[in-house]
């Protein structure tokens, strides 16, 4: 197929965005400080204008110069203002395909198609190709023609449920989405708008900033109200910026694809190969589990960005995860306890630090009279004994017929199950302590998710027979 | 006490690589030893200080360079089986590393500056996963192109492109 050139409507969303002239503002924003703003608001005005047309210029240009062109068996990307790149992507290296569609996108009918590439090596921005502005039928041909190769699942792959070509898994319940003031992640999104707010509020010039006075710390009216009005924004952003993300998330099965559609203001639209998958991991914050709430999300090998795109249940009640869960990956049963040793480790190890401040503390008080780090280390080494009960009830490993699992954490708990044919490798690590108690740390080397996942202080003598367990014959090696 | 995690592998590294080990403990008490004379001759340390460091950096010669090189040497172990690469490495701690010969991806064979001084080359093996890493660390050099020779070959032929 001959190269073919974008939608021209996206230029009016690149000008809108100052995608291109982005790289100028520190430049003008540089110019501007030197000179200083002092000649009025027509000044703003004119570098207003000024950066528009440089915008427009730069996406015309941008738009002009960039073609793309979908072969049998490669795709061709060509970009460049003055030095032209020329990228060449073969089809069977396609990973992937993304289609999103941000609001602006939207309103003019176009998406972007983000083409997963991801070459082993390369890592960061070389990993996909970005076709930006396409209309919509458009970009389901280029989609449709990229995963054209895909084989259907092979035969040990998950048991999911055979049936129509495309077939709804689970839509999101909205009732979930009262969840996110629990998680860490969702709240961290209004302390992050407030922080910009805060920042931007100290670029302004001061005649532009409202005269707030200084507030009356003494006063418990005030105080009670601020604190009020904080958690009030904390509770209502995270429940609004979990919607942006996560509003009327749909997971379908589509052939041998799992496609994931979500999003309030961008619409995403991902789409994951089940052949690829090699387990799933199931995490549940400390906040979470309070609730019985809980996210899946897909271990898929060659993927990149895995921890958004591999996302099977953003966010919802754990007996939901588990079912997406139990769908892909068989359950290799109920978790196995680590032995006494490891719970005793969990205990040093959480109160040690309270223990060390308390002999500093009692030394301090014996010597020069600084008695209050004696409480503040009784009070550590105390909290300590929760803590490293709590890490030690979320251990657990198991292998079963054709999966195993791992659970560890506690601020943040994660259970993965793992196909056998995902282990690409193990490591058993043993230190001077752990020799001298019997322990010993397996890791599962899995070429998906985060690379590896650990069995923290199993029994030395089940280290082998587990490994056996839990990938194959081969792993005999490591008992002679 | 407690019996190993997993057993020992068959084979034993170069011997040269005690010495290899002995002079990069050398080098790393040299640069000790500079920093501690710096200290001494520009910092106005307390007495009982300037007499404990030059001890610890006797202590440390001594450890890294009399006993360290031969503990790892009776840890740093590796076997290649008909299925596996098999290796233990470490001192005080230990690990022990597997990777079945389908999984591998690539084969490299490093020879550093010191390591070329001795005649000596390490092999590591790769696979999809970062944490699926195995090096066998100071083979003698011949030994070591034959084992990524056949490595490399023998994961040509049974590749199992399903990572």
């Amino acid at each position: 197929m001959s190269p073919v050139r974008t939608s021209w409507r996206v230029v009016l969303v690149h000008t809108i965005t100052f995608k291109q002239a982005r790289q100028w503002v520190p430049v003008v924003l540089g110019i501007g400080a030197l000179r200083g703003f002092t000649d009025g608001p027509w000044a703003v005005v004119a570098i207003a204008a000024g950066i528009t047309v440089v915008s427009l210029a730069t996406a015309v240009l941008a738009w002009w110069r960039f073609s793309y062109a979908d072969g049998d068996t490669s795709v061709v990307v060509t970009r460049g203002l003055l030095s032209r790149s020329v990228r060449t992507v073969p089809l069977d290296r396609v990973r992937g395909v993304e289609v999103e569609a941000p609001l602006l996108h939207r309103l003019l009918g176009l998406v972007r198609v983000r083409v997963d590439a991801a070459a082993g090596a390369v890592q960061g921005a070389d990993e996909e190709l970005v076709v930006d502005g396409l209309p919509r039928a458009e970009a389901d041909r280029l989609r449709a023609h990229l995963l054209a190769r895909r084989t259907a699942p092979a035969a040990d792959a998950p048991d999911l449920p055979a049936g129509p070509v495309e077939q709804e898994l689970f839509r999101f319940d909205n009732r979930w989405l009262l969840y996110a003031p629990l998680v860490g992640s969702y709240l961290a999104v209004p302390l992050a708008a407030v922080g910009a707010l805060f920042r931007l509020a100290d670029e302004l010039p001061r005649r532009w900033r409202p005269d707030l006075g200084r507030p009356d710390l003494t006063d418990t009216a005030v105080v009670a109200v601020a604190v009020a009005a904080v958690v009030l924004v904390l509770l209502v952003g995270s429940v609004v910026g979990s919607a942006v993300v996560n509003w009327r998330f749909r997971l379908t099965r589509r052939g041998g694809s799992l496609v994931a559609v979500r999003g309030l203001l961008t619409r995403r639209h991902t789409e994951l190969e089940v052949d690829r998958i090699r387990g799933c991991a199931v995490t549940e914050g400390l906040g979470m589990r309070w609730v019985r709430a809980a996210r899946a999300t897909a271990l898929v090998t060659g993927l990149g960005d895995a921890a958004r795109r591999g996302q099977l249940l953003p966010l919802g009640p754990r007996e939901q995860a588990w079912a997406v869960t139990g769908l892909l990956v068989e359950d290799p049963g109920p978790l196995r306890p680590h032995p006494p040793a490891a719970r005793r480790r969990r205990l040093v190890r959480a109160c040690a630090p309270g223990a060390v401040l308390l002999v500093a503390g009692a030394v301090l008080t014996a010597t020069v009279g600084w008695w209050w780090l004696l409480p503040a280390g009784a009070v550590l080494a105390g909290l300590g004994v929760p803590l490293g009960l709590g890490r030690y009830a979320a251990l657990g490993h198991v292998a079963g017929a054709r999966s195993f699992s791992l659970r560890s954490g506690w601020l943040v708990r994660e259970q993965v199950v793992l196909q056998r044919r995902a282990v690409v490798g193990w490591q058993v690590q043993q230190s001077f302590f752990q020799r001298r108690q019997g322990v010993a740390t397996v890791v599962a080397a899995v070429g998906a998710g985060a690379g590896g996942y650990r069995a923290l202080d199993i029994g030395a003598a089940d280290a082998a027979p587990f490994a056996e367990a839990a990938s194959g014959p081969w792993a005999a090696t490591l008992t002679g | 006490m407690h019996p190993d995690p997993a057993r020992s592998p068959a084979w034993t590294p170069s011997r040269n690589a005690i010495g290899l080990w002995a002079v990069e403990g050398a080098v790393g008490t040299l640069v000790l030893a500079l920093l501690v004379t710096g200290l001494e001759v520009f910092l106005p340390l307390p007495t009982w200080l300037a007499v404990l460091l030059p001890v610890l950096v006797v202590v440390e010669g001594v450890v890294s360079i009399g006993v360290r090189p031969r503990l790892r040497y009776r840890v740093h172990r590796w076997e290649v089986t008909a299925e596996a690469v098999y290796t233990r490495t470490g001192w005080l701690s230990r690990t022990w590393t597997l990777v079945p010969v389908s999984r591998i991806q690539t084969v490299d064979v490093t020879r550093g500056a010191v390591q070329q001084l001795f005649g000596l080359a390490s092999v590591a093996v790769l696979t999809a996963s970062s944490q699926g890493t195995v090096r066998i660390p100071h083979l003698d050099a011949d030994v070591a192109a034959r084992v990524a020779d056949d490595l490399a070959h023998r994961a040509e032929l049974v590749r199992d492109e399903a990572t």
